[in-house]
């Protein structure tokens, strides 16, 4: 450790202005999550599912940039983030189509072992269940 | 230590990146973190999203209280800042205030795993937890449901025949016997002989309601409640039927039982009077027969009586059985099982991570935090922010989905 200040390096700085923005930025998206969940807008399911997503994606974002100081770091950053951020968005992306999809067009057998009908589902199973 | 210096010919070698390698390392590493968190919220995303339509626990079903999952994110992001002044202050060589920040970090650390501590306690006292599926946990109030039931029935029956009675133990049997008879029992008989074919679910499910109410809708609920007080009713009304046609007929059987003594007594009875004391014997006979059989289904009913009554199963806001007399019998949650293990895969694993955190604070708190360590406070900063950033995605997936 004790050559950490061999190599030149800019004075250190405070950015202390800039994480207190960051601070109240994460609040505030908590909070816009937190009243979306609670909100009309979760009738629409996938509407509201993204737009949480969104906000955890614009809360993680502002904690790598800015926290994790990547804003202040060379080029060298690109070659650890975009590959991880790429193949883990297309992990989870390439699943959804598939389960959503499934979903949507539930088949009636499992459809009747639901409790609660949602649309797309057939509607037998309802008459069924008190 | 990004420059190496040869002291023997005073050369200096820089690494190919112009990044302290501790830090490198901690950013591959951070990498591969991304890759197996990523792994584990597909999974979740696939069994999530795989569950029959409408049928994942709601918050309320299954004890998630969304609120403090809310104040644990702040709690994260609070310390993910001081985190970030510990490193700020010992760059600037200020070691005291460093470690203060990183003291305030372990704290709120801390206090983060001790919410998901009484959040996970609020669980476990309910009987959730990761399990086998069709253990504990079941997806529908159906036959393999009420079978799970009557055995752990058995099984706790006689484990507590065989750990001795003490005044606890005498009343979860007797507790036991009650939903034997006059709930299960009463269940199966009922579902057997109604050609009703909306009888089954209904019995079942208010069955299973009365068990762990919390996974049935309130409207579903309500249904069961009507039905309930429909059936306490008539079954009042039919065991006061049943006592008042036992009571005729033992005192018929009595007076009965009197003129056969009588007759008995005397010594010389002409043909017809023999043929007599032989018809009012086969029908004493009859009458003691049908007695035992009154006898039965008095009781049967008497103990669906004495359920209503003890469980309160007619009250449409109880607690459940389960949560009422601390016994833990099968519950129906629709898909609870598979939400029980995925919530305690992901919680656990990013609780794991937090408690690592921890270790690494405590391990730093004793050094003296000066410009020599900033680079071990910027690892171990990154560590924790990216800790942070998981729960940043877990806290919407787990609670607000």
């Amino acid at each position: 450790m004790q050559d950490q200040h061999a190599q030149p390096q800019p004075e250190p700085k405070s950015h202390r202005g800039v994480f207190v923005m960051v601070f109240l930025m994460l609040c505030a998206l908590t909070g816009l999550s937190f009243w979306i969940a609670n909100s009309h807008l979760m009738q629409h399911r996938m509407t509201a599912w993204l737009a949480m997503m969104t906000v955890s994606v614009a809360k993680a974002f502002l904690v790598v940039t800015f926290f994790m100081h990547l804003w202040w770091e060379k080029k060298w950053k690109y070659v650890l983030t975009i590959p991880a951020i790429l193949m883990s968005a297309l992990l989870v992306m390439l699943l959804v189509p598939d389960i959503a999809d499934r979903v949507s067009t539930y088949s009636k057998t499992r459809a009747s072992y639901a409790p609660v009908i949602e649309t797309g589902a057939e509607p037998t199973a309802q008459e069924t269940h008190p | 230590m990004t420059a190496h210096t040869d002291t023997k010919h005073g050369l200096r070698y820089q690494s190919a990146i112009p990044v302290a390698r501790g830090k490198i390392a901690m950013w591959l590493f951070l990498s591969t973190e991304i890759m197996f968190f990523t792994a584990l919220i597909g999974t979740y995303i696939v069994l999530r999203f795989g569950v029959p339509a409408g049928s994942w626990p709601t918050p309320g079903e299954v004890h998630v209280v969304e609120w403090l999952g809310a104040i644990n994110t702040f709690v994260l992001i609070c310390s993910s800042v001081t985190i970030v002044l510990a490193l700020e202050a010992a760059k600037l060589g200020q070691p005291t205030k460093a470690k203060r920040w990183l003291l305030l970090t372990f704290v709120l650390g801390c206090g983060f795993l001790g919410i998901k501590g009484v959040e996970y306690a609020s669980k476990f006292s309910h009987g959730i937890h990761p399990s086998a599926p069709r253990s504990v946990l079941y997806d529908r109030a159906d036959a393999v449901w009420l079978s799970g039931l009557k055995e752990h029935i058995r099984d706790r029956v006689g484990v507590l025949e065989k750990s001795g009675a003490t005044a606890e133990t005498n009343r979860e049997l007797a507790n036991l016997f009650l939903i034997q008879s006059g709930m299960v029992q009463w269940t199966e008989s009922k579902v057997g002989r109604n050609d009703d074919p909306l009888m089954e679910p209904l019995a079942m499910s208010a069955l299973a309601s009365q068990v762990y109410p919390d996974s049935f809708s309130s409207e579903q609920r309500q249904r069961i409640a009507t039905y309930m007080q429909n059936e306490t009713a008539e079954v009042s009304g039919l065991l006061a039927g049943a006592q008042q046609g036992l009571d005729e007929s033992r005192s018929q059987l009595k007076s009965l039982q009197e003129k056969i003594a009588e007759l008995g007594k005397a010594d010389d009875l002409t043909e017809e009077q023999k043929s007599a004391l032989s018809a009012k014997k086969t029908q004493a006979n009859q009458l003691t027969a049908s007695i035992t059989a009154a006898t039965g289904n008095h009781s049967k009913l008497s103990a669906r009586v004495r359920a209503i009554q003890e469980f309160h199963l007619a009250d449409h806001d109880h607690h459940g059985i389960n949560h009422d007399h601390h016994i833990k019998l099968p519950m129906v949650i629709p898909s609870g099982n598979t939400w029980a293990n995925t919530y305690f895969m992901l919680t656990g694993f990013h609780a794991l991570h937090v408690l690592i955190g921890l270790i690494a604070f405590l391990v730093m708190l004793p050094m003296t935090l000066d410009v020599a360590r900033a680079g071990l406070v910027e690892n171990v900063a990154l560590y924790w922010h990216f800790v942070d950033i998981v729960w940043i995605f877990l806290f919407p997936l787990l609670y607000l989905f």
